[in-house]
């Protein structure tokens, strides 16, 4: 074998193998599709997607899961709500204002967090959070919307916190001296400078935390308390998209409706990860950060 | 005499953590003179010039001995804010560095932090950048991001947005080395119209711009003053061999 046949053979086999999660990736969309499709002969896409009962089990079952589709946003939402201050100011305090050894120490920190397994932390929310927020609030119940939210935000705080600080840190140096130089103050750089050269790689940060967020299931499964119906308050239990399909699984009977039914719900699922990552890819391309390399 | 002094070191040695970077400096400043300080890279020239308007405070681990009079008063005494002093002694750096705002917002920048209203804000960034010649250039475009400009109206108008702070010095931090020619002579025009209103001291790699444009010359070599005095004389007689070895190519 002459060695240029040898250089082909090897280009070949590392693109097999880089091709191997594309396939993977694409199998699994396949079957999701051809599991979940068939449901729609049975209910509409609207009646689906909007309907407000979500009895699978039911004879005549109803499919509609607008009640989990809620569940899931309002979740996402609230959690965000929460884990964008923390994570951005975090990331702010790491990388502009935290002496070295405190950033080292934070840094670590926040990456133990994010390496906690979800179980763990569903398991805290539920023995911890939920019976606190029972007693605290005089609820039926401490697995609700807010205890979720909570849960998820931890998670989310991680991945917010660690690309909004490479973000900051991407901002380039002559932007600060500047500042400084015209006689502003840290606060002022931080506020006026930093932060909106910053803003495409925080935007991006903030939509890969919602991604998180949304396909979370573990801690909404155990935390956000099950309830498939329309919230009326933050502090009732909601049955978020991922908890249904993982909770309802393993009861619903081979290819019957119900399970065609969760499939589907994973191809919305799919949709709205795929949404938040695509929107996150945009926001970091169109609003590229500018860096000084104007020469 | 004393009054036309601007600036004066007295025995100034600066550390970055255990390496000391200046050694034993004292010198004067006059006001309204375009100072140059020339010498090979590492000689402390920037590091001199960054210790005039406290930027080196920026830098974590470095350390100030001796004192530095701005106005009499020293500019690394307890009581006095650096933010003050940087308003006052304006800075142009190396590479120009606009910020990814609009051309008017970059001028706008400083002023707005000491709280000029936004009605004399149009005069003042038409007037900087008057100053700085780049007024016909951009009047059209002031609100187009400064990021579109070439590199040496970016410069321009970083020395607009210094002057629109109306300091009483402006340092250069080597200015036009990252420019071609002719944006160069254009800044060194620029350079001597300015200097009939402002304390200039010039960080500079290039001979020929200090012999141009400055009217004192010093030459620092490893952290040492070595000579200090009329640019004409510093160029056509040094008192010391090692300016002489230096401003004529043999080392540097």
């Amino acid at each position: 074998m002459t060695r240029q046949t040898k250089e082909i053979i090897i280009k070949y086999i590392f693109f097999l193998f880089a091709l191997v999660s594309v396939i993977v990736l694409g199998l699994i969309v396949f079957s999701l599709f051809r599991e979940g499709l068939p449901i729609f002969g049975k209910v509409s896409v609207k009646d689906f997607i909007f309907g407000m009962e979500w009895y699978p089990t039911y004879d005549p079952p109803n499919f509609g899961i607008f009640p989990l589709i809620v569940g899931s946003l309002i979740v996402t939402l609230l959690a965000t709500v929460i884990a964008v201050p923390l994570g951005v100011m975090a990331a702010i305090y790491i990388s502009e204002i935290a002496p070295q050894a405190i950033k080292e120490i934070l840094k670590s920190v926040i990456e133990l967090l994010a390496g906690l397994p979800s179980v763990v932390l569903g398991f805290f929310g539920m023995v911890i959070v939920a019976p606190w927020l029972q007693d605290t609030f005089d609820l039926p119940t401490g697995l609700n919307i807010i205890n979720a939210s909570m849960i998820l935000a931890l998670m989310a705080i991680p991945t917010i916190s660690s690309i909004s600080e490479d973000a900051l840190y991407a901002v380039p140096r002559e932007f600060k001296e500047a500042s400084y130089a015209l006689g502003a103050t840290k606060f002022e750089t931080i506020v006026q400078v930093i932060l909106p050269a910053a803003m495409s790689g925080i935007s991006t940060a903030v939509m890969l935390g919602m991604a998180r967020a949304i396909g979370e299931t573990m801690v909404v499964l155990m935390v956000a308390g099950g309830a498939a119906a329309i919230p009326e308050s933050l502090f009732d239990s909601v049955r978020p998209m991922p908890a249904s399909i993982a909770a309802e699984m393993g009861e619903a009977p081979f290819r019957s409706g119900h399970y065609q039914a969760l499939f589907a719900i994973g191809i919305v699922l799919f949709f709205m990860t795929l949404f938040f990552n695509l929107v996150a890819d945009y926001v970091s391309h169109k609003f590229r950060q500018i860096g000084s390399g104007t020469l | 005499m004393e009054t036309n002094i601007i600036i004066k070191l007295n025995n100034v040695n600066f550390y970055y953590g255990q390496s000391r970077a200046l050694t034993d400096i004292s010198m004067t400043f006059g006001k309204n003179k375009v100072t140059a300080l020339i010498g090979p890279s590492g000689c402390g020239k920037s590091t001199l010039l960054r210790l005039l308007n406290r930027m080196n405070d920026l830098i974590d681990g470095t350390r100030v001995e001796g004192e530095i009079l701005f106005e009499d008063k020293n500019i690394y005494a307890p009581d006095i804010d650096p933010v003050e002093i940087r308003r006052k002694i304006g800075m142009v750096f190396q590479k120009p560095n606009p910020f990814p705002k609009t051309i008017y917002n970059n001028i706008a920048y400083g002023p707005k932090l000491t709280g000029v209203n936004a009605g004399d804000l149009d005069t003042l960034v038409e007037q900087s950048l008057k100053q700085s010649v780049l007024w016909n250039e951009v009047k059209d475009i002031l609100n187009k991001s400064a990021m579109n400009l070439s590199g040496g109206q970016q410069q321009r108008l970083c020395i607009a947005r210094a002057l629109a702070m109306k300091p009483d010095i402006l340092l250069m931090d080597e200015p036009t080395s990252a420019l071609d020619p002719i944006s160069t002579a254009k800044i060194e025009d620029l350079i001597e119209e300015l200097k009939k209103d402002y304390t200039i001291i010039i960080v500079t790699h290039n001979m020929q711009q200090a012999a141009r444009i400055s009217d004192e010359t010093a030459f620092f070599y490893i952290g040492n003053l070595v000579e200090y005095n009329k640019t004409e004389k510093i160029f056509t007689k040094p008192d010391v061999k090692q300016t002489e070895d230096y401003i004529t190519g043999r080392f540097g």
